[in-house]
């Protein structure tokens, strides 16, 4: 078995799944791609339906066999089965809900209102050529709204709530606990991953928060952390968005 | 009385999910019916359960789980009773991927279409100032705003049009997929086949020009697979409303593109 990583910056789900690969110790080739201008759009595998209309938008592809991978928290299970070292999640069933439920929660409201900020804050740069390639219709759609600038007020205020309330989450969750399930696990390489770029955008959100700030201290500081950091080719790599999920369309 | 009491509507979409599995692991469980069409999921009954008031929730001795997909992991690595995952990695991340894809791409532009159609005229006849006292006891402000657009038929034309693009899109990629595979996500019957009947188990009534034997023989050898196992068919029996007994159509041999209207 052959495996090749296609990431962008290691932040959002690139973040999530070099932090996993590595803490699994699995064997990969790596390829970076720069998903903020649509370049994974232009990979052989682009087309494949579990690719192109991942609900995640642009994030990574572990390819296996010929067989493209993406959505970080599955691939992050994956690498968990099929890598060696400490277990990335609970083996008792019940613990194993919590982290799923918990990365679920975060995927569907935390992640798209990271994505809308971080986006609104840096507009993605993708050429109309590649831009045409996309597979997803309404992923399309995001990418035009995202590069003409994304300014609705109450889209903005609106996650900036979500944010608050995920940090808010995130402070009581470690009440007493080094790592968000107990012991390290996905949930903390996912939280962080959206979560890492807004301290800056959206300091107010964390002020007074210090067991997550400790904890987003603890996750920097694990080897196979700051050797995903390491592959940064930006200076800032949290301050790196590409399109991604959408914001729920029900309202 | 069982350890495990599951709070549920019809066996449907997210309430359905829980069921089936369970059913299917053989586990025994305690039902506990919510009526969705009269709001029961946000009494101080059930918010004494389940503080967000979404359906369903289960309780397993003492402990309470919530988030449909999620609790069918629980019930298939708690429980013993057949695997409802697949043994390689690959295909575990299979089953994943196209169950994320449904409750969070295909389901929403399923039941938006669904709620226009069917939740919203159902309650619509309710007293108007007991609605509103109802629409204003959701916890979740997303779910507030979806009941108000589907008891006041808010739904904009394009919101509508965008989910019935979604579910075009969606049944075209479960032929493919199932074209390939004897179920959704690998070769074994799985969470994924789960998830994707109480989506799809009455697709040709509900989408008769996208689904039937000719233009979709894939998805109806699937959804009558299913509909053939035993447990399948007892879940559906727990039915109450006229909208799940729409299952009977997979008992028709062959559903033409020209039978159904």
């Amino acid at each position: 078995m052959s495996m090749t990583v296609y990431h962008g910056e290691p932040n959002g789900p690139s973040f999530t799944v070099l932090a996993a690969l590595f803490e699994k110790g699995v064997d990969a080739a790596l390829v970076h791609v720069d998903l903020a201008k649509g370049q994974r759009h232009n990979l052989a595998f682009a087309q494949q339906a579990e690719v192109a209309m991942s609900v995640e938008g642009e994030g990574p592809v572990v390819v296996v066999d010929g067989e493209g991978m993406t959505d970080s928290v599955f691939i992050a299970c994956y690498l968990d089965d099929v890598g060696s070292g400490s277990t990335l999640r609970p083996a008792d069933p019940f613990a194993r809900w919590e982290m799923m439920a918990w990365c679920r929660q975060l995927i569907e409201r935390t992640a798209p209102a990271a994505a809308y900020l971080g986006l609104s804050a840096q507009p993605p740069t993708g050429d109309a050529a590649t831009l045409a390639k996309i597979g997803s219709e309404d992923l399309r759609a995001r990418w035009q709204e995202a590069a003409a600038g994304l300014n609705t007020e109450d889209r903005l205020a609106d996650s900036k709530m979500k944010i608050a309330q995920a940090v808010n989450k995130i402070e009581a969750q470690l009440d007493g606990r080094e790592w968000l399930m107990g012991e390290f696990s996905i949930a903390d390489l996912e939280s962080y991953a959206w979560l890492a770029g807004m301290v800056e955008l959206l300091p107010s959100a964390f002020a007074e928060r210090p067991r997550t700030a400790d904890w987003m201290h603890r996750v920097r500081k694990r080897p196979a952390v700051a050797k995903a950091l390491s592959l940064a080719r930006q200076p800032a790599p949290a301050a790196c968005w590409a399109p991604g999920p959408e914001i729920n369309r029900w309202g | 009385m069982s350890d495990v009491t599951l709070y549920h509507w019809e066996p449907n979409a997210n309430s359905g999910k829980p069921m089936l599995a369970l059913m299917e692991k053989g586990v025994a469980f305690d039902s506990h019916y919510l009526d969705l069409l009269n709001f029961d999921q946000h009494k101080p009954e059930y918010l004494a359960i389940n503080l967000q008031g979404t359906i369903p929730a289960m309780r397993h001795g003492n402990r309470v789980l919530t988030e449909s997909t999620a609790i069918m992991e629980y019930v298939n690595e708690a429980f013993t009773g057949p695997p409802l995952m697949p043994e390689r990695p690959r295909d575990r991340w299979r089953v994943r991927w196209w169950m994320k894809f449904m409750d969070q791409w295909l389901a929403p532009s399923f039941s938006m279409i669904g709620w226009n159609v069917f939740v919203g005229p159902a309650v619509r006849s309710k007293d108007p100032d007991e609605l509103k006292a109802a629409i204003e006891r959701i916890p979740l402000p997303e779910r507030r705003t979806a009941w108000r657009k589907a008891i006041y038929g808010l739904f904009s034309e394009e919101e509508l049009k965008e989910s019935q693009r979604r579910v075009a899109v969606g049944i075209r990629m479960l032929e493919a997929a199932l074209g390939e595979r004897e179920w959704l996500a690998s070769d074994r019957y799985s969470l994924a086949d789960v998830n994707g009947f109480n989506l799809g188990y009455a697709l040709p009534l509900s989408q008769p020009k996208l689904s039937n034997d000719d233009l979709t023989p894939n998805i109806l050898r699937w959804l009558r697979a299913i509909y053939a196992r035993p447990t399948t068919k007892a879940c559906w029996a727990m039915g109450r409303t006229a909208m799940v007994k729409r299952v009977a159509i997979l008992e028709q041999e062959h559903i033409g593109r020209e039978q159904v209207t």
